[in-house]
C-alpha cells in the first residue's frame, strides 16, 4: 500500500462530521470570543497599556489596585460558590428529589433570586442593617435599640451574604435540571439491594449530578467575581474594593487600559479556577443516567422531616425572594425614597403628569414609550435566548462529546469567558471588529444583528454550562442506534438530544433570557434605534434622580422575567410527557 | 500604488470638506436651518436624559429636521465614539459630554470632536467657556450640610476643619476612583496649594508642614481628608440621604451637587450649601457640547447645538428650560440665574481649569489609590 492512497481516505475521514463540528465550533467561538478579547489584550499591549501592567503589578499603588481587591475577590468568588452549592444543592434536592408540601411554589420561589437585580437584595440590606456611619435615618434593627456593628452591615459579611442570597437560585436552576433526569430506576435499585439514604445519595445522586454541581460553581464564582452592585453598595463605605470595582471604576474615570489589565487579570484567576475544576469532571469516570429507560423521577419520602423541611425551604425563600420584592414594589409606591413604608402611591405607576410629584412626571404606564419599550424588550430577550441556547447546546454536545481532548478543553474554556469580560470593553470590541465592512458583509454598527450577536456571545456561559451539565447525563447509545438507522445530525440533535436535555436548555435559555432584559451597558452601546428597552427607560428614570419610576420598571422587569421562567415550565412539561 | 492615491484622494476631498466646516461654522441659523432640512436628521449623545424634552422644543421649531437623542453617561460616549471613528463609522452628530478633562485628551486632542461656537452667542460666553471646549453649563461638587440640624449656617468654614477628629467619619464623598466629577475635584484642590497653605494658616495659626513625597498643600488636604476616615459611597443618592434626611442627629456632611437642593422638600431633605468656606467649597465643573468629527449631518449638528443655549429672554425660553435647574449656571450670560440660588459670583467654588486638571488627573488618582 502506498501512502498517497492511505493519506486521501485518511484526509476524507478527517473531515467527517465529527470532526466539522468541533472545526466549525471554533471558528464561531473565535469569532466572537477571541477576537473580540485579542482586541482588549491588544489595547493593553501599547505604551498607555504596558504603564497599567506596570502601575498595577509593580508600583506602590499595587497593594491596593490589585492585591487587596483580588483577595476580597477570591473571598467572595470561592465563599459565594461554596454557600450556593450548598443552598441551591439542598433546595433542588428538596424541590427535585422529595415530596416536601408546596414543591411547586418553593420551585418557582427558588428561582425567583437570580431574577431580582442584585442592588434590590443589597437595599433591602440596607434597610434591615444599615447603622450610623451612613448617617442619615438609622436602618430597622438600629432604629429598634440593637447596635449594629460596622462589619454586619458593610464590607465583605454583608456582600458575601447578598450574592449568595442573588446567586444561589442560579446554582438551583441548574442542580435542578440535572437532579430531574436521575432516573428513578438507579434509585430503585439502589433500595432493592438495601441500600440506605446517605448510601444512595453519595453513591448515585451525588456523583450523577457532579457535572452540574461543577457548572453552578463555576457560574456563580464567574458571577461573584464579576458582581458590581453589591460591593458598590455595600463595600465601598468601609472601603472595601473588588477587581470588578476597581475595573468599573478605572474605565469610568478614563483610565481605560488599567481596567482592561484588570479584567484580563480577572480572566486569567477565574481560567485557573475553571480549569482546575474542568479536570475534576474530566478526571473522573462518566456517569451516563439517560439512557431513554425509566424517565420518572423517584421521590424519597420525608416522613416526620416533611414540615421543619418545608419551613427551612420556605424560610430561605422569604429572605432571599420576598423580602428583596417587598422592598423593591415599596420603593416603587413610597413618596420619599428613605421612608419606604409610609405615603403609598400608584402616581408612579399611573398617576397623571403635571402635579406636585416628581416634578410633574407621569406615572410608567403612562410613558408612550413604554409599550415600545416592552416589545423591544421581549424581542431581545427571546432572540437572543434562543440563538445561545441553540448555540449553547451545540456546543456543549462538541465539548462533551469529545470530552478529554484538547479541543474541547480549549473550547470550554473559551465559552466561559465572556462572563468575566466588562460589558463596556466587549461592546467597544464588537463596534471596533464589526462596525466596518468586511470584505462582502456588510458593516453591522448599529444593526439588531451586532446587538444579538454581542449578546449571545456574553452570555454563551449560561448557555454552555446548563447545557453540558445535562448532556453529559445523556447516554451515547441513543445516538448511536439513530445513526445506525441513518439519522443525519441536525435530526439526531431534534428527535433525541433536544427533548431528552429540554430542562437543562430551557434553564439555560431563561437564565439568558434574564440577563438580556435586565442588561443596560451592552444595549446602550450597541444600539441605536430610538425607540428604547425597558432598561433604557429605567436608567432614564434613574438619572433624573426618580427612583421610584426606575424601581417600578424594575418591577415590570421582573413580572416579565417571572412569566418567562412559568411559560418555560409549562414548555417543559409538554415535550417530556413521559414523565407524567 | 492604491494606498497612495487613495491618500491622495483623501486629501482632495478634505480641503473643501474643510472649507465647509469654516463655511458652516459662520453660517446665521437660518442658513443652517436650509441645509439641515435637507440633511433630515441629528443625532446626539447626551450625558442627560432631558435631551427628550430638547426634541420636543427642537422639533417644534425646526420642522422636518427629526432629532434622535442617545443618552449615554460620558464614559460610555467616549469608548462608544473612539470605538465607532476607528472602524472608520461616522454616526452621531453631537455630543453633549460631562469628564471634560477626559474628553479633552481622548477626543478633542486626536480631532474625533471639534469646538463650534454659535456666531450669534460669541459676545455673550466668557472666553474661557468657549476654549477649548465649549461649555453650556457649570454644575457643582460643593460641601454640603444638613441645614435643620445645623440652624445657624454651615458648620465648616475651613476645609481644613474637615481633617479636625471631630469630623473624622462624618465626612462623606462619592468614591473619586469611581466618578470622574470628584476627582475633577480633589485635583482641582491640588491645583491650589497656595490657597491650601493659607487657609492652613488661618485655621492652625502655622505653617503648613507637607510630606516630603507630596507636592503642595492641596496634595496634603487630600491625604489628611483621607487618614481622617472619609466615607466613601457609591452614589449620589446615598450621600443625599446621609447628610440631608431631616430630624436625623449629627449629620455628616459630604461633597455632593448643589442642585440636588431642589428635591429637599420631596424627600424630606434639608440639604444646603456650605458657600461660606476657605478657600473654596467645591469645584464647578463644565458639561460641553461639542460636534463629532464628519458629522453626517453637520449643519444640523450646529443648529442644534445654537439652539440648546436657548433663546434671548431671562431664562433661555423653552430650548433652555430642560436645563435651567436652581443650583446649576448657565454660561450664557443673557440667562438669568435662579433667583433662590446663590448667584455665580457668589459661589466660593473654583471653576476647574480643564487642561490643568486634565494634565495632573492621573496623577492624583494613583495618590488616591495609595490611600484606600
Amino acid at each position: 500500500m502506498s501512502m498517497p492512497e492511505l493519506a486521501a481516505p485518511g484526509w476524507r475521514r478527517f473531515l467527517t462530521a465529527r470532526r466539522l463540528a468541533p472545526l466549525l465550533m471554533i471558528l464561531i467561538v473565535g469569532v466572537l470570543v477571541l477576537a473580540p478579547l485579542l482586541r482588549i489584550l491588544l489595547a493593553t499591549l501599547s505604551p498607555a497599556g504596558i504603564e497599567a501592567w506596570g502601575a498595577i503589578l509593580a508600583s506602590p499603588m499595587s497593594p491596593n489596585l490589585w492585591w487587596r481587591p483580588l483577595m476580597n475577590t477570591l473571598i467572595l468568588g470561592l465563599g459565594v460558590s461554596a454557600g450556593c452549592l450548598l443552598l441551591g444543592g439542598f433546595t433542588a434536592w428538596l424541590v427535585v428529589m422529595t415530596d416536601v408540601p408546596g414543591r411547586r411554589i418553593l420551585g418557582v420561589l427558588h428561582t425567583l433570586p437570580f431574577m431580582i437585580p442584585s442592588f434590590a437584595a443589597a437595599l433591602a440590606w440596607g434597610t434591615l442593617f444599615r447603622n450610623g456611619r451612613m448617617g442619615g435615618s438609622p436602618g430597622f434593627f438600629e432604629a429598634n435599640g440593637f447596635i449594629i456593628p460596622d462589619w454586619l452591615a458593610w464590607g465583605i459579611v454583608p456582600v458575601l451574604i447578598v450574592l449568595i442570597a442573588h446567586y444561589y437560585s442560579l446554582a438551583f436552576t441548574i442542580i435542578a435540571a440535572a437532579l430531574s433526569s436521575v432516573g428513578a430506576d438507579l434509585v430503585e435499585a439502589a433500595q432493592m439491594t438495601g441500600a440506605r439514604r446517605p448510601r444512595i445519595f453519595f453513591g448515585i445522586v451525588l456523583p450523577v449530578v457532579t457535572p452540574a454541581l461543577v457548572s453552578a460553581a463555576s457560574l456563580t464564582l464567574a458571577g461573584a467575581v464579576a458582581n458590581f452592585a453589591a460591593p458598590a453598595l455595600l463595600g465601598l463605605p468601609v472601603r472595601m474594593q473588588t477587581l470588578s470595582t476597581r475595573l468599573f471604576g478605572m474605565i469610568e474615570i478614563g483610565q481605560a487600559e488599567r481596567g482592561f489589565v484588570l479584567a484580563l487579570l480577572l480572566i486569567a484567576v477565574s481560567g485557573i479556577f475553571l480549569f482546575l475544576s474542568d479536570r475534576l469532571v474530566s478526571g473522573r469516570r462518566a456517569f451516563v443516567t439517560v439512557t431513554g429507560k425509566g424517565g420518572r423521577t423517584r421521590r424519597f419520602p420525608l416522613g416526620k422531616w416533611r414540615w421543619p423541611l418545608f419551613v427551612a425551604g420556605f424560610g430561605l425563600a422569604m429572605l432571599t425572594t420576598i423580602v428583596p420584592v417587598v422592598v423593591l414594589v415599596a420603593s416603587s409606591l413610597a413618596t420619599q425614597t428613605g421612608a419606604l413604608f409610609s405615603n403609598w402611591t400608584l402616581h408612579f405607576w399611573l398617576g397623571e403628569g403635571g402635579g406636585q410629584i416628581a416634578q410633574g412626571t407621569a406615572g410608567i404606564f403612562r410613558n408612550p414609550v413604554l409599550i415600545g419599550a416592552l416589545l423591544n424588550t421581549l424581542k431581545l430577550g427571546v432572540v437572543v435566548a434562543l440563538i445561545t441556547m441553540l448555540l449553547g447546546l451545540a456546543l456543549a454536545h462538541t465539548i462533551t462529546r469529545n470530552k478529554g481532548t484538547v479541543l474541547a478543553n480549549i473550547l470550554s474554556q473559551l465559552a466561559f469567558l465572556p462572563l468575566l469580560i466588562p460589558s463596556i470593553a466587549f461592546a467597544a470590541a464588537y463596534i471596533a471588529l464589526f462596525g466596518a465592512p468586511i470584505g462582502p458583509l456588510p458593516s453591522l454598527y448599529g444593526s439588531f444583528t451586532l446587538l444579538v450577536m454581542a449578546a449571545a456571545a456574553h452570555n454563551l456561559p449560561y448557555a454552555v454550562q446548563s447545557g453540558r451539565s445535562v448532556l453529559g447525563q445523556i447516554s451515547t447509545d441513543l445516538e448511536e442506534s439513530a445513526r445506525l438507522t441513518g439519522a443525519g445530525p441536525l435530526r439526531r440533535m431534534w428527535a433525541i438530544v433536544v427533548p431528552l436535555a429540554i430542562r437543562g436548555l430551557l434553564a439555560g435559555a431563561i437564565l439568558v433570557f434574564v440577563k438580556m432584559v435586565r442588561d443596560l451597558s451592552l444595549v446602550v452601546l450597541l444600539f441605536s434605534a430610538t425607540s428604547p428597552v425597558l432598561s433604557m427607560v429605567a436608567y432614564r428614570y434613574a438619572a433624573e434622580g426618580f427612583m421610584q419610576f426606575a424601581n417600578a420598571i424594575t418591577v415590570l422587569i421582573l413580572v416579565i422575567c417571572l412569566t418567562a421562567s412559568l411559560v418555560a415550565q409549562a414548555l417543559q412539561a409538554r415535550v417530556q410527557k413521559w414523565k407524567e | 500604488m492604491w494606498k497612495s492615491l487613495k491618500a491622495a484622494l483623501l486629501a482632495a476631498a478634505c480641503v473643501p470638506a474643510l472649507a465647509a466646516a469654516q463655511d458652516l461654522d459662520a453660517m446665521s441659523t437660518a442658513e443652517l436651518y436650509d441645509r439641515a432640512k435637507e440633511e433630515k436628521t441629528v443625532t446626539v449623545f447626551s450625558l442627560s436624559s432631558r435631551i427628550a424634552r430638547v426634541e420636543k422644543a427642537f422639533e417644534a421649531t425646526y420642522p422636518g429636521v427629526d432629532l434622535i437623542g442617545l443618552d449615554l453617561s460620558s464614559a460610555k460616549q467616549i469608548a462608544r465614539v473612539v470605538a465607532e471613528q476607528q472602524a472608520g463609522v461616522y454616526a452621531v452628530d453631537v455630543l453633549y459630554i460631562a469628564d471634560a478633562p477626559v474628553a479633552l485628551r481622548d477626543l478633542l486632542a486626536p480631532g474625533r470632536i471639534h469646538t463650534y461656537v454659535p456666531p450669534r452667542l460669541a459676545d455673550q460666553i466668557e472666553n474661557r467657556f468657549k476654549a477649548p471646549l465649549l461649555v453650556h453649563r457649570l454644575s457643582t461638587k460643593v460641601l454640603m450640610y444638613n441645614e435643620q440640624a445645623y440652624p445657624d449656617g454651615s458648620p465648616v468654614t475651613n476645609l481644613w476643619q474637615l481633617t479636625l477628629p471631630e469630623w473624622s467619619g462624618k465626612v462623606m464623598m462619592v468614591d473619586p476612583t469611581q466618578r470622574g466629577e470628584l476627582l475633577d475635584l480633589l485635583t482641582e484642590i491640588a491645583l491650589h496649594p497656595d490657597e491650601m497653605a493659607a487657609a492652613y494658616k488661618a485655621q492652625f495659626g502655622s505653617d503648613i508642614v507637607i510630606d516630603d513625597d507630596l507636592s503642595g498643600a492641596g496634595e496634603q488636604f487630600i491625604r489628611n481628608l483621607f487618614l481622617n476616615d472619609l466615607v466613601l459611597v457609591s452614589n449620589s443618592d446615598d450621600l443625599n440621604k446621609a447628610v440631608g434626611t431631616r430630624d436625623a442627629k449629627d449629620p455628616p456632611v459630604a461633597f455632593g451637587t448643589y442642585s440636588d437642593r431642589r428635591d429637599n422638600e420631596e424627600e424630606g431633605w434639608a440639604l444646603q450649601v456650605a458657600n461660606d468656606v476657605e478657600p473654596a467649597n467645591g469645584i464647578l465643573f463644565p458639561a460641553v457640547l461639542a460636534v463629532a468629527d464628519k458629522a453626517p449631518s453637520p449643519a444640523a449638528a450646529r443648529l442644534l447645538i445654537d439652539f440648546m443655549f436657548g433663546d434671548d429672554t431671562a431664562d433661555g425660553g423653552p430650548a433652555f428650560a430642560p436645563f435651567n435647574v436652581p443650583g446649576d449656571y448657565a454660561t450664557r450670560t443673557t440667562i438669568a440665574d435662579d433667583p433662590d440660588s446663590v448667584p455665580l459670583e457668589d459661589l466660593k467654588a473654583w471653576t476647574i481649569n480643564t487642561e490643568a486638571v486634565a494634565e495632573h488627573r492621573a496623577r492624583i488618582a494613583d495618590l488616591i489609590i495609595t490611600l484606600q
